[in-house]
């Protein structure tokens, strides 16, 4: 015993060295475990309302960006209208909303700080658990997807951006329809990588591509980018697909938060499929 | 000014000016300049290890909360709290550091701070980038980064001494 009084004495420092690094690097780690954390993290009411009163001072430099960007939608929104489109025949094509549930809602949201450089990149938006917000829902912009909601406050919540590492969004191309996960290799906030397609499958140069919508978190057809550069991986009968993404991260300012209504649903249905039994070695 | 008051209202200012200038210049390349580490580096000479570590856990988690890193900016500053005494102890001065006060660039000379501090920023932002990605593959990338951010950290403390830290005040 008095062995081991003289050796914590003795290691004393490098102890508490190491209990300081557990502690932070499993925070680090497995984040998502610890729901204590939440305090620590810009979802918090201080650190999201001293964000809230910088925002108040920077919004205006973007201003005239922030305008032309949201003209720009309005015009999108109004070609969609009924009011626009012109009726060919008025007695025989009724438009029955009986026919369309609504599936996905969605929810605007201002960022009030986001990065880019960074390895795992994330935005604090200004909407939280008193807006109804749960973790796992869909993230996009005007010009396309955005990230999935991580941490969610009471008045603030952190959106992990597709500039993250493991983000997976399931995407495919809008012509042809090859599916496969995005990725990003941390080097350009431009450009995204698409990993598990089949090489034999043909894609060209400059094919959009866009959400798939297997997963259930955004809609099918939200556009993601263009590929830009096609190599085939050494060894592996897959491409190396880099894409250049549709939303600039350094210019975003305003995002919709998606619900989807059926998710439960889907994953209920989904988590009767039997998982696949491993076979036993001999 | 009494020591802890002091100390707490650099806590502030550091904190403020990490989280709200220099964590959103961004201008690329993965350069990310940290003032941070400077205030751990001038928490008085007397502070025993153990002391220094907490203090640097609770104001790197402060850091943590305002970037989203949870927990790796806490981490990198316990990794400086650390090494900080070992470097000092590796460095110190023929008649040790009775008669030093503050830790600075005036108190301690250009030199002595460019060794001691340049080494310290080494460690953290190798730790720090090293944990942040924890890829083998990333390796180059993970070097530029280190080789552009420790310069633009270094400049950055020796500027902010500069501006704020008068150079009467130090006692020889």
């Amino acid at each position: 015993m008095r062995n081991l009084i003289a050796f914590f004495k003795r290691f004393q420092i490098f102890l508490v060295f190491v209990l300081l690094q557990v502690v932070a690097l499993s925070a680090y780690v497995q984040y998502s475990e610890f729901a204590r954390l939440q305090v620590f993290s810009s979802a918090s009411r201080i650190n999201g309302g001293l964000y809230d009163i910088r925002y108040a001072v920077t919004q205006h430099f973007n201003l005239e960006k922030t305008n032309r960007k949201l003209e720009w939608e309005n015009a999108q929104l109004r070609e969609k209208l009924k009011l626009s489109n012109y009726k060919i025949d008025r007695e025989l094509i009724q438009i029955e909303d009986t026919n369309y549930h609504q599936q996905y809602l969605y929810m605007s949201a201002t960022v009030i700080n986001n990065t880019y450089d960074k390895r795992n990149n994330y935005m604090t938006i200004d909407i939280g658990k008193n807006h109804g917000i749960q973790k796992g829902w869909g993230v996009i912009s005007s010009k396309g997807v955005v990230g999935i909601v991580h941490l969610v406050g009471e008045s603030y919540s952190i959106v992990k951006t597709i500039l993250s590492k493991n983000i997976n969004v399931d995407v495919s191309m809008r012509d042809g329809g090859a599916f496969g996960l995005l990725k990003w290799d941390g080097i350009n906030p431009k450009i995204c990588q698409i990993s598990g397609i089949s090489n034999d499958i043909s894609i060209k140069k400059f094919t959009k591509v866009i959400t798939r919508g297997g997963s259930g978190i955004y809609p099918k057809g939200i556009p993601v980018g263009v590929i830009t550069k096609r190599k085939s991986i050494e060894g592996k009968p897959l491409w190396d697909l880099q894409v250049r993404i549709a939303e600039d991260f350094r210019t975003i300012q305003h995002v919709y938060v998606i619900k989807n209504v059926m998710l439960d649903e889907m994953r209920e249905l989904e988590g009767k499929i039997p998982p696949d039994k491993e076979e036993e070695e001999l | 000014m009494n020591i802890f008051v002091l100390n707490s209202i650099r806590f502030i200012l550091f904190v403020l000016f990490q989280a709200l200038i220099l964590n959103n210049l961004e201008p690329g390349l993965g350069l990310y300049a940290m003032i941070y580490p400077l205030f751990i580096f001038m928490l008085p000479f007397q502070m025993g290890t153990v002391p220094l570590m907490l203090v640097s856990f609770a104001f790197g988690l402060v850091i943590d909360s305002f970037s989203n890193t949870f927990g790796l900016h806490a981490s990198s500053a316990v990794v400086m709290a650390f090494f900080r005494p070992i470097i000092f102890k590796w460095l110190s001065p023929r008649d040790g550091y009775e008669s030093v006060e503050s830790v600075n660039v005036y108190s301690m000379g250009g030199r002595w701070f460019l060794y001691s501090y340049g080494t310290l920023l080494l460690i953290h932002h190798t730790w720090f980038f090293a944990i942040e990605s924890f890829k083998l593959n990333e390796f180059l990338w993970i070097l530029i980064k280190i080789g552009l951010s420790v310069p633009s950290s270094f400049l950055l403390s020796l500027l902010v001494q500069f501006i704020f830290i008068s150079n009467k005040k130090v006692v020889r």
